[in-house]
Parts: structure tokens; C-alpha cells; sequence
């Protein structure tokens, strides 16, 4: 177990190099002259070619790509994630700002997702093809198909414009989280709610499910206590598939409700050409998405002792 | 292909878009860039069906443009990303060796990261100075198709593996043929089958993301109308018009909900090759009966 968990810590570490490597090419190559962007910021148009060079050269902007990733990645492991070029403020101190925001959008949109799923999932399997689960299914359609924007808007319409029952914009008190818990949970609660249903359907037409009728369980109770159980390894592979796709959801329902996160910081660094802070965030993405699909390894392995075995390949 | 035995109900929404976005300019009534300023945010009328914008508008012309617009960047993405995803996933998948195992690193990493992640990303990097000579409409197109390629790649890859352990291809080398007749005649039909049907239920998923992207001001510009961006623009107005937010929303919700039927209808076939209604439809009749067998069994148990 120790072993086989090991290899995959090793490889996510591997995919994490590589990520990393590949976005520092791609976003400090591209840009041209990042130089010539700072020294203009600085001086205004009176920036010359004297003064490109001399921050170009502090920078290291001159030395070859593999050196300089190198020199960033040792920095960026000792936590200096060098300084936006938008705010001019370190990146450590804008993702102290921004990281609670958006880790509060994720952590309680993934909990709303969790529970409205399995509830969803089970109520579905519940009817088995009775009308209640033929509805469900129509609703987890639209609520899979259905832009997050768009369901963002809606809610502000009924719940902040129509009923005003919660603030639509800002974070005053934890009325305000609501809508926006509500926003990012709907699509991945209805391909969860989905996924459980069809699971649900396939652990049921099992041998131990017919045992369990056998044994007199109501349906109700095989349900529960064996088909459960044994779906529990796809439900935490997608969840958590779902999980690191909701950082798009948290980018556009930010700017929606117009919290400061990282996400917000993230498109505001593209449309300002803020390369520095794309670059950190584009690390911390990376760190979140292999770092979360490496905890759902390991908990789909402490969970199913089948998975614990080492395959040699 | 028989035409009359296609699953029409599950196609038609999705042709619908299509052929609104082709007809466009026949379906519009007003000139989507004209500002009439003496008729701003009017409810539905005559001569505006679906009332008009902040800027006068016309609404209806707009959603209609805004069809052709989606449809047409999709179709660009869609094919660009189709073509480099069969050349790079059956290039990996016939040579095999180092080349292979270097393919399928990219493939991996590209597929490590959410797809609008690495679009964004991407649109964040071509906003450089060395990129000033491509529109941002450009940027996007480009930006979606390095995003999207891999998926494809990844199955062509599989096809194209699973097919060279056929004894037919073996057969076929022993007849002489050559690699580029083995693989354009007996390997690419059989990945493009795979890739392509998977491709159309992706649709949604692409017009999605390029609504996204241009609600978060980074894909399609105006004047040009685009559903996410007519959706921003209307978000100022949405305690007095609600309209401008509801009806390009309602729209896009429309498309993605026809291609993602399709997805899901092909998805339940799990032959995604054979879209031939005959076939589809004993399948289903099959499943129906297995399905009804089950529910007596767990009735009665």
C-alpha cells in the first residue's frame, strides 16, 4: 500500500514538473519584451533601451529558458512567487487575500455538491423508473447543460432581484455565499447525481444484491446497505474529477458576484498581460488539480484493497 | 446509412441550431450592429419580436447571429482540434517506441488540466506583444483547439492500437501493402467513426466554453454578436430588463441541451459507431425488455 501510494506521489510530482515547465515556457517566452512592459510601467513613456536592459538583465530575462526555469522553480518552492505586474503587490500576499475566498467557494460548492448528489442519486434509484426518477433525470440533464453564468444570473433574478432574500453582489455575512454555493454545485451535483443513479442500477442487478433480497431485506435496505457501499470507488473518482473542474465554475461565478478570489485575479492578469501572476496562479492551479486527484488515489485505495495491489506492469 | 431509420428525435434539436446558423442572414430581421436610439430596451413589438438591447438592437437578430457566430467557431474548433488530434494520436499509436511514449506524456498532461484552463491560459499567452497581429476572435479559436485536441488524440490512439493486433492487418502486410495504404484504408475509417460521433456529442461542450470564454470578455469581441457576451452585457440591466440576461441564457441553454442529448444517446449505445437506426433501435428495445425484467424481479423478490 505504502509502496504503490508512493509510486503515485513520484508520478504526480513527475506531472507536476512537467505542467509547470510547459506553462513557464509557454507564458514567459510568448509575451516578447517583458522588460519593456515593466520599465513602461515604471517610467511611462520615458522608459529607453538603457533602462529595458538594466531590469531586463536583474530579471534574468537574458539567460537561457532552462536556467531560468530552473532559478524559478527554486524560488517558487521557497515561496517567493515574485511580484504581480497589475497591483504591484507580492503574490504571496495577494493569494493570502484571494486563497480563503475561493477555497470557501470550493469547499462548501464541493459539500452542496456531495450531499445534493447522493441525495439526488439515491432518490432516483429509489423510484427506479417511476416518474420521480424519469424527472430527475430530465433535470440532471439541464443542470449539466446549463452555463453557470447563466444559472448565476437566474438565481440573482429570483432569490436577490425578485424575492431579495440575499445580497446579489459582494460578501456582506454568509447570506451572501449562498447563491454562489448554489451556482457552482449545480453542475457537478447533476453528473454525480447521474453517475450514482447508474451505478446504483448496475449494483443492484449484482449476485450480492439478489442475495440481500434473498436474505429478506426490503429493497429499501439492499439499496442502502449493499449496493451503497459498492459504488462508493466511482462516486469518489468522479467527485473528485468534479471537484478540480469547479475551479472554472469558481472563475466565473467570482466575477459574477464579484468576490475577490483567484480566480477574478486570474482573468484580470490575462487582460492586463500580468505574466508573473498568471504564471503563480497557473502553479497553484497545477499544485490543486494534482495534489487533489493524488488525495482521491489514495482514498479510493483505503477504501477498496483491491486498488492496494501492486501491479507490475 | 439508411436516412429515414436516424434517431430524427434525439438529432432534430441539434440539426435546428445548424440550419438556423447556416440560414442566419434569411432569419434576421434588423442589422445586428445597428443602434437605434430612439427604441432602447423595448419589450417584444412587430417590428422587434424580442424587444431590443440597451443599445437598441434588435434582440431576435442578435440571438439569431449569435447562433451563427457559436456555430461557426465551434465547427473551426471542432475540425482543427478533430484533424491534430487523429494525426498526433495515430502517429503515437502506429510507431510505437519513443515516439509513442513522448506523445503520450503531452496527451497526459494536456488531459491533467481542465481543457478551459489550459484555453484561458493559452488566450492569457497570446495576449503578449508577439501575438498582437492575431484578432481575438483568432486567439480563442486557437486557444480552444490546443485545448481540445487531446481527448481525440487519446482515442485515436487506442483505436489505432487495438486495430493493428487485428490478423487483418497482418494479412494485409503480408500482401505488400504499404504503411500509408494500411493505415489510410483499414485503420483511419475506424478511428475516425470513434472520434468523430464522440466529437458532435462534444459540441455542447465547445459552444459552453466559447460562451465562457466570451462572457469573461476574452473570446468573441463585440460588435459581433455572441450569446455569453450579449449575457454580460445584459448582467448591468438585470433588476429593471431581466429579458436581455433571460433570453440569450435560454438559448445557449437550448443548444447545449440538444448536443448533450445526443452525447447522451450515443453514450448508451456503446457502439457509437453504428448511429443506424435499425440497430439503435432493437438495442433499445433490448434494453427496455432487460430493464422491465429487472424491475418485475426487484418487485417481486
Amino acid at each position: 500500500m505504502t509502496r504503490m501510494f508512493l509510486r503515485r506521489a513520484v508520478l504526480a510530482v513527475l506531472l507536476m514538473l512537467a505542467a509547470t515547465a510547459l506553462t513557464f515556457a509557454l507564458v514567459t517566452a510568448a509575451p516578447g519584451n517583458v522588460a519593456a512592459l515593466i520599465a513602461e510601467r515604471a517610467a511611462g513613456a520615458g522608459a529607453d533601451g538603457a533602462m529595458i536592459k538594466r531590469i531586463s538583465h536583474e530579471l534574468g530575462l537574458d539567460d537561457p529558458l532552462p536556467v531560468r526555469y530552473f532559478h524559478w522553480l527554486g524560488k517558487t518552492a521557497s515561496g517567493d512567487f515574485g511580484t504581480s505586474l497589475r497591483t504591484g503587490k507580492l503574490m504571496t500576499a495577494e493569494f493570502a487575500e484571494r486563497i480563503p475566498v475561493t477555497a470557501t467557494l470550493l469547499t462548501g460548492g464541493g459539500a452542496l455538491a456531495f450531499f445534493m448528489s447522493l441525495g439526488l442519486g439515491l432518490w432516483g434509484a429509489v423510484s427506479n423508473g417511476g416518474i420521480v426518477d424519469r424527472i430527475l433525470h430530465g433535470v440532471a440533464l439541464v443542470g449539466a447543460s446549463t452555463p453557470n453564468f447563466f444559472v448565476a444570473a437566474m438565481l440573482v433574478i429570483i432569490f436577490a432581484v425578485g424575492l431579495r432574500w440575499v445580497p446579489s453582489f459582494g460578501v456582506s455575512g454568509p447570506a451572501s455565499w449562498v447563491l454562489p454555493w448554489l451556482t457552482i454545485a449545480l453542475f457537478p451535483a447533476s453528473v454525480l447525481s447521474r453517475v450514482i443513479r447508474v451505478n446504483l442500477q448496475d449494483a443492484m442487478s449484482r449476485p450480492f444484491a439478489t442475495t440481500g433480497f434473498a436474505k429478506g431485506l426490503s429493497r429499501r435496505d439492499v439499496l442502502l446497505r449493499e449496493a451503497l457501499p459498492n459504488i462508493a470507488i466511482p462516486f469518489i473518482t468522479t467527485f473528485g474529477a468534479q471537484f478540480t473542474l469547479m475551479i472554472i465554475g469558481a472563475i466565473v461565478v467570482e466575477r459574477v458576484f464579484g468576490l475577490n478570489g483567484i480566480g477574478a485575479f486570474f482573468i484580470e492578469a490575462i487582460r492586463f498581460r500580468d505574466f508573473v501572476g498568471m504564471q503563480a496562479v497557473l502553479t497553484l492551479f497545477v499544485i490543486f488539480f494534482v495534489s487533489v486527484n493524488l488525495l482521491v488515489d489514495l482514498i479510493a485505495m483505503l477504501a477498496d484493497p483491491r486498488l492496494r495491489r501492486l501491479r507490475r506492469a | 446509412m439508411q436516412i429515414g431509420k436516424l434517431p430524427w428525435a434525439i438529432l432534430a434539436p441539434a440539426i435546428i441550431f445548424v440550419l438556423i446558423g447556416v440560414f442566419a442572414p434569411l432569419l434576421m430581421t434588423h442589422d445586428t450592429a445597428h443602434q437605434d436610439y430612439g427604441a432602447l430596451l423595448q419589450g417584444p413589438s412587430l417590428s422587434h419580436w424580442l424587444g431590443t438591447d440597451y443599445l437598441g438592437r434588435d434582440m431576435w437578430s442578435r440571438i439569431i447571429g449569435g447562433a451563427r457566430t457559436s456555430l461557426v467557431a465551434m465547427v473551426f474548433v471542432l475540425a482543427a482540434a478533430l484533424f491534430m488530434g487523429v494525426v498526433i494520436g495515430s502517429l503515437a499509436g502506429y510507431i510505437g517506441g519513443a515516439t509513442e511514449l513522448v506523445l503520450i506524456s503531452a496527451i497526459d498532461i494536456m488531459l491533467a488540466l481542465p481543457s478551459l484552463i489550459i484555453a484561458l491560459a493559452l488566450i492569457g499567452v497570446f495576449s503578449g506583444e508577439n501575438f498582437a497581429w492575431i484578432s481575438d476572435y483568432w486567439k480563442m479559436i486557437l486557444a480552444l483547439t490546443v485545448a481540445w485536441w487531446a481527448n481525440y488524440a487519446r482515442m485515436s490512439r487506442a483505436v489505432v492500437v487495438s486495430e493493428l493486433q487485428q490478423p487483418y492487418i497482418e494479412a494485409a502486410r503480408v500482401m505488400g501493402a504499404s504503411h500509408l495504404w494500411i493505415f489510410t484504408r483499414h485503420i483511419l475509417p475506424h478511428v475516425l467513426g470513434l472520434v468523430v460521433v464522440y466529437a458532435s456529442a462534444d459540441a455542447g461542450a465547445l459552444v459552453l466554453a466559447i460562451a465562457t470564454l466570451s462572457f469573461l470578455g476574452l473570446g468573441v469581441a463585440p460588435p459581433t454578436p455572441e450569446w455569453g457576451q450579449m449575457l454580460v452585457d445584459g448582467m448591468s440591466y438585470i433588476e429593471e430588463y431581466p429579458s436581455l440576461v433571460i433570453i440569450p441564457g435560454f438559448a445557449l441553454t437550448l443548444v447545449v441541451v440538444s448536443f448533450n442529448l445526443m452525447g447522451e444517446a450515443f453514450a448508451l449505445q456503446k457502439v457509437p459507431r453504428a448511429v443506424r437506426g435499425n440497430f439503435l433501435r432493437k438495442r433499445k428495445a433490448e434494453r427496455a425488455g432487460e430493464e422491465i425484467a429487472r424491475a418485475s424481479v426487484e418487485a417481486h423478490p
